[in-house]
């Protein structure tokens, strides 16, 4: 069997004196959809952003193909290949949907035009709003110009944190049905979901977060209620 | 006393053209960092020393020691970020503001070491005329400042809406994370952002030199009237930061001939204060609202 895309073994990761990670260990293969899960606190945002760069792990080791990414900087995780949707989404409020778009493949600078294409393909959507100041959509439209833009950098992991936070019903299953088209396409996809039913919907795989440390891995057609034993109790 | 109105505007125009520039300079780094360099008065006037040295020091012409000095305030701003302010940038904002403060005051430290109290008066790269526009006397200074700034200001803008970079510089502006999430790095924009101001700044300094004799405590006025161009326009604005320069130069005008001379040297300390008071978002700000 070949190696797995991505493996982190050992991370442990923290804020100031406050650690979060003792020592997090797992595999994502290529083309798998894994969802994080964990009660509150138990160490997911944290995890999503040890491998993004955003938080400097203490110790251990993230390996993306091989090649050593902890320690990293975000824009240099990005360059190879970790894109990650933020939970707030950090999008740029006064620019519009293409304009945001063009930014998120701004090192690629010939390919930008056809991989918005391409978003705007799988988005019609951002097509139509193509021109609209961001600040300006409803929250569900900014998760969808959130996640075109990763896709714009042809991610080779997408981290995607709560995708379906604080949104209105209706774009909830909107913004499923776009999580499970990009299962379909094989994006590499490690997801941060609250929504049991929408994270066990689209993956592959199941991690269970608890104390900062992987408590349990389930095939992604788990029982939910099982699930929810696991995570709670 | 109305005849004189058009002549006042022309030369608070003027002066209001260099405020622009130094406010535009300081809300250049507070976009970028979100941190009000109180040291910046410091690097504009250590602009202004940079070109009398290389100009008379090493007799270099007015526009090559001129490109100097706005070079080597870069690489100073860009070194103060890297050096002084990044190893700290996850602490305490106040941190910040203090460094910045402690580099300004360094600089100042650094001018008087060399000149003391001494008062410079660096003699201008062209003839001093006047041009007669009916009334309005416009002299060389005035055209000097106005069309120099008046060009960058046209550059800047061109830079920010039409180029990829300005893009770039812009998005960051507006999201730090969300400029990290696509691969900008941040701690180098901010180096450079605090390089970019330093240069502005050191512009400003060029022309202020111009029309001012050069003194170590320079910065400290200079200091005054680019926060309160700043106020005026609206923190983080950048036109807001040209407008609320011509804006500031024009009232000192008026008000120094209307109603006292005294208002020429305070109305800098004035308008903050009533800006805050009536309108803390500035004329271009967008108002905050914090929920307790």
């Amino acid at each position: 069997m070949p190696d797995a895309l991505l493996i982190a073994r050992g991370v442990e990761a923290g804020y100031g004196s406050r650690q979060v990670l003792f020592g997090v260990d797992f595999d994502i293969n290529e083309g798998e959809a894994v969802a994080l899960l964990g009660a509150n606190g138990s160490g997911k945002s944290t995890l999503l952003n040890a491998l993004s760069g955003f938080v400097r792990p203490r110790r251990g080791s993230i390996r993306l193909d091989g090649m050593e990414l902890a320690g990293l900087p975000p824009h240099r995780t990005f360059r190879r290949g970790i894109v990650q949707v933020s939970q707030a989404r950090d999008l740029f409020p006064e620019m519009s949907v293409d304009e945001n778009l063009r930014l998120g493949a701004w090192t690629k600078r010939g390919d930008a035009a056809r991989l918005r294409d391409r978003v705007y393909a799988s988005f019609p959507r951002l097509f139509e709003r193509r021109g609209q100041m961001v600040r300006l959509m409803s929250g569900g439209e900014q998760q969808m110009v959130a996640i075109g833009r990763a896709l714009m950098s042809e991610p080779r992991v997408l981290l995607l944190d709560e995708p379906s936070g604080g949104l209105a019903p209706a774009f909830v299953s909107e913004i499923a049905a776009i999580v499970a088209a990009l299962k379909r396409q094989r994006v590499t996809m490690v997801m941060v979901e609250q929504n049991l039913r929408l994270a066990l919907s689209v993956a592959d795989r199941i991690l269970v977060l608890r104390d900062g440390a992987v408590a349990e891995q389930r095939g992604g057609n788990a029982d939910e209620e099982e699930i929810v034993r696991q995570i709670y109790l | 006393m109305l005849a004189l109105l058009p002549q006042l505007v022309v030369s608070g125009t003027s002066t209001g053209m260099l405020y622009a520039l130094i406010a535009l300079s300081m809300t250049v780094v507070y976009r970028a960092t979100t941190v009000v360099n109180f040291g910046h008065g410091d690097m504009v006037a250590a602009g202004a020393y940079a070109v009398f040295v290389f100009g008379l020091g090493f007799g270099l012409p007015f526009l090559v020691a001129m490109a100097l000095a706005i070079a080597l305030l870069f690489a100073a701003g860009f070194a103060a970020q890297r050096m002084l302010l990044q190893p700290i940038v996850a602490g305490p904002h106040l941190s910040l503001a203090m460094m910045a403060l402690a580099i300004g005051y360094t600089l100042r430290g650094a001018l008087r070491l060399q000149w003391g109290n001494e008062t410079i008066n660096p003699s201008r790269p062209y003839p001093q005329d006047v041009y007669l526009f009916g009334n309005v006397v416009v002299t060389t200074d005035d055209a000097v400042i106005c069309g120099s700034v008046l060009l960058l200001l046209a550059a800047l803008f061109l830079l920010l809406q039409v180029t990829p970079l300005g893009k770039v510089i812009q998005a960051t502006f507006q999201s730090q994370r969300g400029a990290a999430l696509v691969g900008i790095n941040v701690p180098l924009f901010h180096a450079l952002m605090w390089g970019g101001g330093a240069a502005l700044g050191a512009l400003g300094g060029v022309m202020l030199s111009l029309i001012t004799p050069l003194t170590p405590d320079l910065g400290q006025w200079t200091l005054v009237q680019g926060f309160a161009a700043m106020t005026l326009g609206g923190f983080g604005s950048l036109g807001g930061a040209v407008a609320g320069g011509i804006l500031l130069g024009i009232t000192e005008k008026l008000l120094g001939f209307y109603v006292n001379t005294v208002f020429i040297e305070i109305t800098g300390y004035l308008v903050p204060i009533l800006v805050l008071m009536l309108r803390p978002q500035g004329l271009f700000g967008r108002r905050a609202v914090v929920r307790v």
